[in-house]
């Protein structure tokens, strides 16, 4: 036999062998493996033995000081979120960052390619990639595993718990590390794909899920933190310890409960149902790419089931917020303090409940706030990814016209996203109309209706986004599109901090109007007109800069549709004449 | 087997490939010649369906690579135009491994990388990893691991450019015995004699469109109607001189080597022009010692275009 490494494992995943063989060889797992062993056994061994070290206890009748009886169950328990947080470290950071290199290197030089040509079905070369890649992270991690064992025998866990909670931060790993594959599948300049695709980890997994202390439940299901403190808190309180600390308590509290809708999930469930989701839609776009590289990461039809899916997560996870006050996270923490009980919203002549309701009002103000720059920010992805560029375009007329069509087919690639806007445009009224009439019937955040604007203004200033991002894509290629986001989003926000920071007040009235131009505070602006924002005389400008905002959107969205228009015609009449000149 | 029809590639505003058409036949060698930037690679990677072409047809053996790219991929064996390996596989593990992406099984995949490195006298380099491998040799793993799956159609981009004298010959050996087995290989090169003793036809590109296309001879025979013909006399005849000066067809410059013998000029006409020619010069009394056409290569074909083009 000449491959004498193949003897081991001739029917596994060729990519998955191919893995193995290039980075655990002998050499490396020598390397490797110590180097892991060393880490994590002197991070679980100085946490075990400074746990299990007997606990200094006041004794009130000696009134001394007594060191108590050594407890290894209590060294297992402190030593086992430093283990966690060793596995993660190994899997999560080193695994995600090989799986984005590595996707992004061999597509750079072309090892793709030949993997592409490969009669293998693309769900086995992304399962060859996921596994095969970070080959040497998995190792490394099943070089911990007997930590957790001991951890798990000496410290009397729940063997039950532990295998839940180790399936989470399983189904966490496979859905950064596909996130990565994906990034590095989709991003158009390969040495960009690095870096883009550690930045979508970071911000998909760390900065997004930050917002699930904000009312928005169901991004913070897309960590391991939730199923962590939600199953874990317990069983890792300290042998002579009465209950957890206060810490530990507020973390438990935070999520051991979901609301969504009129009910609540267990975090284990909403986890699941989270991220299997995201797994599936990820898996299906790599799935996409890797049968075809021209395709669109997702189609037209999976853009608008995408946005579907994200404004029924938003309005489940708001629903109690706006119709009862009931969050989850610090925000629920936060309300939770001076909950209106309806004796008091009842008290409406008293004085003290106008405080309350201008408190809670702010609660909705950033919430709605929120609510749309997240909408926006997905439709701005949605619509990047489903918008044809130029190019795309005129391909598609060209296909079309070899196959005798009219026009390129309604949901095709190739077609201008103006079906997509359309429908994008009236997925986001339902929600808000539906969280606002809710809000404004509980009575806990408006003194009175809010007035027909705070439904209507919002929705015209998100279409109005919605139609120039969409033109503004179809008429220039990624650098430009990006660009013109950045100078008309970005930029008006960092002027204000600018005027604000050397004028402070004096200029608030110019910070209003310019920063309306980005959207993000034109719908602050939108979302804070009912409610009185002690601005004082500066009130009037932060009204008037909502209309600024949605009119100079407004506009910008007329020009640019209308430039987008002709300039099309044009292409069209281009390629009419190409075809006649082509006719014998 | 391959057929390319009206195609068109666009990056953007730039056109890469611009209403490209042939056809290579079965068993048939397809030289693509063209200056860097002419087309030659995107042409390449949209037959090997990686890359989707704005506009145009291609079919290989019939299935067409733009709507049915899984069912055409099984046949191609392509390989590019700078050699991307696996830098820590070893090279039996390189082709091993595609190998087995291929569908062989555990059994047939050793006798197939055998096969392969042996075909590429890659054998003596089979333990060693992919990293430590020249560039050259590096080119011969990745024409093992095109190999390997026994495809009827190879796409081989460059594939003389980084090999040493000895391994182009034997490369050509290689593709020369593959053709022979019945594989239809288009392959591109810039390097213009290499594709001499090789191809059957070829196509010459230039700026994304096809100058010129067809089988070899008659290609080079058409492009260069313009005989050049080299003359040697026993011993300087001046008279040869004005002849050719003042014959209508001829193009003489006047120009002669230091010894007066060796007389090049050119000639528009058919073959029976330049024997009445020579029959004329011996008439004349010139001491014809030899008189032959100097046969145009695929470089000064190349040249020929090149300089009509500018033209």
């Amino acid at each position: 036999m000449t491959i004498n490494s193949s003897e081991g494992f001739p029917s596994l995943n060729p990519l998955i062998r191919k893995g193995i063989r290039e980075r655990l060889r002998m050499k490396q797992i020598i390397a490797w493996g110590l180097l892991t062993l060393i880490l994590t056994s002197f991070t679980y061994l100085t946490a075990y033995l400074q746990g299990s070290d007997g606990q200094w206890i006041y004794d009130e009748k000696s009134e001394s000081w007594k060191k108590g009886e050594p407890s290894p169950v209590n060294g297992a328990r402190k030593a086992f979120p430093w283990l966690l947080g060793v596995q993660g470290f190994i899997l999560m950071f080193l695994g995600a960052g090989r799986m984005a290199g590595g996707t992004a290197e061999e597509r750079e030089t072309g090892l793709l390619d030949y993997q592409r040509m490969t009669p293998m079905r693309p769900h086995s070369k992304i399962i060859g990639y996921l596994f095969g890649l970070p080959a040497r992270e998995y190792f490394m991690f099943a070089l911990t595993l007997p930590f957790l064992i001991h951890a798990i025998v000496v410290g009397e866990l729940s063997s039950g718990k532990v295998f839940h909670l180790y399936g989470v931060f399983l189904s966490c790993v496979l859905l950064y590390h596909l996130t990565a594959h994906v990034t590095g599948l989709i991003v158009s300049k390969p040495r960009a794909a690095s870096w883009v695709s550690r930045m979508v980890v970071l911000g998909l997994y760390v900065f997004l899920p930050g917002l699930g202390q904000a009312g928005f439940s169901f991004l913070s299901f897309l960590t391991l933190l939730p199923t962590y403190f939600g199953l874990m808190s317990e069983e890792l309180i300290l042998v002579g310890q009465q209950n957890l600390n206060m810490w530990h308590q507020e973390m438990a509290t935070f999520w051991t409960e979901v609301p969504f809708f009129e009910t609540t999930l267990s975090p284990a469930f909403f986890t699941v149902l989270m991220q299997g989701l995201l797994l599936a839609g990820l898996f299906a776009t790599a799935h996409r790419k890797w049968r075809n590289e021209a395709l669109t990461a997702f189609s037209k039809p999976a853009g608008i089931g995408l946005f579907l899916l994200l404004q029924f997560l938003l309005i489940g996870s708001l629903w109690q917020l706006y119709g009862n006050g009931n969050a989850s996270g610090l925000l629920g923490s936060a309300i939770s303090g001076d909950k209106f009980d309806e004796n008091l919203i009842q008290k409406t002549e008293s004085g003290i409940v106008r405080a309350t309701v201008h408190r809670t009002g702010m609660v909705v103000v950033s919430v709605q706030t929120i609510l749309f720059t997240l909408s926006l920010g997905a439709s701005v992805l949605i619509l990047n990814v489903t918008c044809p560029t130029r190019h795309q375009y005129l391909k598609g007329k060209r296909r079309s016209a070899k196959l005798g069509l009219q026009d390129i087919p309604l949901w095709a690639d190739e077609k201008p996203g103006w079906l997509m806007v359309l429908c994008l445009a009236v997925i986001m009224p339902f929600t808000h109309f539906a969280l606002l009439t809710r809000a404004v019937d509980s009575g806990l955040y408006f003194e009175e209706f809010p007035g027909m604007g705070a439904y209507i203004l919002p929705c015209v200033l998100f279409a109005a986004c919605l139609t120039y991002i969409r033109a503004a894509r179809e008429k220039w290629f990624a650098v430009g599109f990006w660009g013109f986001l950045g100078l008309l989003w970005i930029t008006p926000l960092l002027a204000c901090m600018v005027l604000a920071v050397g004028w402070e007040e004096e200029v608030f009235d110019v910070v209003f109007h310019l920063g309306s131009l980005s959207p993000p505070f034109a719908f602050f602006e939108i979302a804070g007109r009912p409610h009185d924002m002690s601005l004082d005389i500066h009130e009037d400008a932060f009204r008037q800069g909502a209309l600024v905002g949605t009119f100079i959107a407004c506009a910008i969205a007329t020009w640019l549709s209308l430039g987008q228009f002709l300039r099309r015609r044009n292409w069209d009449k281009g390629e009419k004449n190409i075809a006649v000149s082509r006719e014998p | 087997m391959i057929e390319v029809r009206d195609l068109k590639v666009y990056y953007g505003d730039n056109v890469a490939v611009d209403g490209l058409s042939f056809e290579v036949e079965k068993g048939e060698v397809y030289g693509l010649i063209g200056p860097n930037g002419a087309g030659k690679t995107t042409t390449i990677k949209a037959i090997a369906t990686l890359l989707e072409p704005t506009y145009g047809e291609i079919l290989v053996d019939g299935i067409s690579a733009l709507h049915e790219p899984e069912n055409v991929r099984g046949m191609l064996g392509y390989m590019p135009d700078f050699p991307p390996v696996y830098d820590d596989l070893r090279v039996d593990e390189f082709v091993e491994l595609f190998a087995s992406a291929y569908g062989a099984t555990s059994e047939k995949r050793n006798t197939e990388v055998d096969r392969c490195l042996a075909a590429t006298n890659l054998e003596d380099k089979r333990k060693v990893l992919c990293k430590t491998l020249s560039r050259g040799m590096k080119q011969r793993a990745l024409l093992a691991k095109t190999l390997v799956h026994d495809p009827p159609v190879l796409l081989l981009d460059e594939p003389a450019a980084n090999l040493d004298p000895k391994a182009r010959i034997d490369l050509r050996n290689l593709l020369k015995h593959l053709a022979k087995d019945g594989k239809t290989i288009l392959v591109s090169s810039h390097v213009l004699t290499e594709l001499q003793d090789l191809c059957d036809s070829i196509g010459i590109m230039r700026e994304g469109k096809m100058v010129i296309n067809g089988n070899l001879q008659e290609v080079v025979e058409r492009a260069t109607l313009t005989k050049t013909i080299l003359m040697e006399l026993l011993h300087p005849f001046p008279q040869t001189h004005g002849f050719l000066i003042a014959h209508p067809s001829a193009h003489f410059s006047g120009e002669v080597d230091e010894s007066a013998t060796l007389i090049e000029f050119t000639f528009d006409g058919d073959n029976e022009e330049v024997a009445n020619l020579l029959r004329a010069l011996v008439e004349l009394g010139a001491p014809v010692k030899s008189f032959h056409e100097r046969k145009a290569d695929v470089e000064s074909l190349f040249l020929a275009v090149e300089s009509g083009e500018q033209s």
